[in-house]
């Protein structure tokens, strides 16, 4: 069995409220692991623990209890994070930076050598389509380039694991789209990802398996094909089936013109799963 | 991709001179792109102006007057900018969620404390130097404008008694007590910098930063008077006593900093206490980082 990306066992954080005895668990022990090569959709409503577990991850925050691993390495060690690229939620980088200079300064700070950190730039400037705008300050980027140079800054050391936070906040449709389509392209090419997005719908379309967080504790998780299908009703595919049954159910559709294909159980949306379980 | 996965993912190393200077540099940029170094134009205006209204002092007075405007100016400029580069520099980081993506690369929480120190330093050095070349410039242009007031005065005086007036003029104008004297001024403001940035790795806001390290500089300049009046006053009440303990063991003692009196007095300054000065100034600095980075690895983000 490979080495999972992110593993989560019992995981608790609790904050404790300044000047009070009072304290808030913001997550309650937790446990989750997400396999290599997946795309994983952390979600939750507002103050679910979401962010707090992304943190606890990254190595941001210390957890009260429990532990957290990437590919194997205790996630509190800086070394863990080599094999991390992060982007955060509504970031805002250095305005004063060109989209060249910021991908420079982070790949300094992974120590990739000067000789090859110029070409790895211009390649991922490239990748996410902001080489016209290589020269450009941040200061004057669109919210959809400052999530694409985001994402560039995330991938400069070619981690194996992309953490991205609400990636598509803010973004028009149009950008929201080409975001996604970068999210399949990293996922094609073997990059596991831990995905926190609001966007129920884009959720369902990228990730594989989900797990939902509700006051700190998770709720449901599972494939996400699983998770969503309607239990006391059966999706039919019918192709071999016995000429007798065919034809009885031909006669009646021939009747009416149609041809049956395939007679299918109804998809609830992961929306409405998702409202339902976080009630 | 072209670029090999081999160079991509150099082995990790504990400490790495070049994740600092990547921060001290990136440091170093912003502050400059914020455009800071227009109060040079300021300090430079301070000099000017203060040059043009001494003609009616004698040339040793002219001299201390110029000498005391420049390096209080410069005390009360180096410090004003370390402490206001200082202050918003960790709370905007964390505000604009950079810190996050820095600290989420693989650098410790020291590395990056270091390099934003490190550039403000550098920062100071900068300004530090400028001033120092502003100050000289404007000290030998006024040297220039004695010397010929003094030769037309001289008239068909000795040229013996003309050269040793000139010496004498000279010897006034440039002495080696300048240079502790700025090295001193520097290092209150890198002492400030660094004590701004321990206050940030706490404050809730850059507003208390600022306020707090204006305050910790007012403190610092009267608590050699306090701890005297402690040591003195032993009838005090034991609050009294505690109060007056605290502040000389926390706060700075600045006036050991304030080389800048003897300097203009014409008193050359002892090798052994510029030394000494140094030496406090590097250890407040290395205690202020320490703490700065205990406080900055608790701190929850």
């Amino acid at each position: 069995m490979s080495t999972p990306a992110i593993a989560i066992h019992h995981l608790t954080k609790v904050y404790p409220i300044p000047f009070r005895r009072e304290k808030v668990t913001a997550v309650h022990d937790l446990s989750l692991t997400v396999e290599p090569g997946q795309v994983y959709g952390l979600l939750g409503p507002n103050g679910s623990g979401k962010s707090t577990t992304m943190k606890i991850v990254l190595g941001l925050v210390p957890a009260t209890s429990g532990s957290t691993e990437i590919f194997g390495r205790d996630s509190t060690l800086v070394e863990s994070r080599e094999e991390v690229g992060f982007l955060p939620e509504n970031p805002y980088f250095y305005k004063y930076l060109t989209g060249e200079e910021t991908l420079l300064f982070y790949g300094r700070l992974c120590g990739i050598p000067k000789n090859v950190l110029r070409d790895r730039a211009r390649e991922l400037l490239k990748l996410v389509g902001l080489e016209n705008a290589a020269d450009r300050r941040l200061g004057g980027y669109s919210k959809g380039m400052l999530q694409r140079i985001g994402l560039a800054q995330a991938l400069i050391q070619e981690p194996r694991l992309l953490v991205l936070d609400e990636p598509t906040a803010g973004v028009d449709p149009a950008g929201s789209r080409e975001i996604r389509d970068l999210i399949l392209n990293f996922k094609s090419r073997g990059i596991t990802i831990l995905l926190c997005s609001h966007l129920l719908g884009q959720v369902q379309e990228i990730c594989d398996r989900v797990g939902i967080l509700h006051r700190g504790r998770l709720v449901r998780e599972g494939k996400l094909e699983e998770l969503i299908s309607i239990e006391n009703q059966t999706q039919l595919i019918l192709e071999n089936a016995s000429p007798q049954l065919l034809k009885k159910i031909e006669a009646d559709l021939a009747a009416e013109g149609a041809r049956l294909v395939e007679a299918s159980k109804p998809q609830t949306t992961l929306e409405r799963f998702f409202l339902e379980v976080t009630k | 991709m072209s670029t090999t996965t081999a160079a991509l993912h150099p082995p990790h190393k504990a400490f790495s001179l070049g994740r600092i200077s990547a921060i001290a540099r990136n440091t170093l940029l912003e502050l400059v792109r914020l455009k800071v170094f227009y109060f040079l134009l300021i300090f430079a205006l301070v000099l000017i102006g203060s040059s043009a209204f001494m003609i009616q002092f004698s040339f040793q007075e002219q001299f201390q007057v110029l000498k005391d405007v420049s390096l209080g100016a410069m005390t009360i400029f180096t410090w004003l900018l370390s402490v206001l580069a200082t202050a918003m520099l960790l709370p905007k980081d964390i505000e604009d969620r950079t810190l996050y993506t820095i600290l989420a690369k693989p650098v410790p929480r020291f590395e990056y404390l270091i390099g934003k120190l490190l550039g403000v330093l550098i920062l100071l050095l900068i300004s530090t130097l400028i001033m120092a070349a502003l100050f000289s410039v404007v000290l030998y242009a006024r040297q220039e404008i004695v010397i010929a007031e003094a030769m037309r005065g001289a008239g068909e005086a000795d040229p013996e008694q003309i050269s040793a007036m000139i010496r004498d003029i000279k010897a006034t104008t440039f002495t080696w007590s300048l240079l502790p004297g700025i090295i001193a001024i520097y290092l209150k403001a890198a002492l400030f910098a660094a004590l701004t940035l321990l206050i940030s790795t706490f404050a809730t806001s850059w507003i208390f930063t600022i306020v707090t390290s204006v305050a910790v500089y007012f403190i610092g300049h009267i608590q050699s008077v306090a701890r005297e009046y402690w040591l003195a006053d032993q009838g005090g009440s034991v609050l009294t006593k505690m109060f007056l303990a605290i502040v000389a063991l926390l706060f700075p003692d600045l006036q050991l900093f304030n080389l800048v009196d003897d300097i203009v007095a014409g008193n050359a300054i002892a090798t052994l206490l510029f030394l000494k000065t140094v030496g406090l100034g590097m250890i407040y600095i290395a205690v202020y980082l320490f703490l700065a980075y205990f406080v900055f690895l608790k701190k929850e983000l």
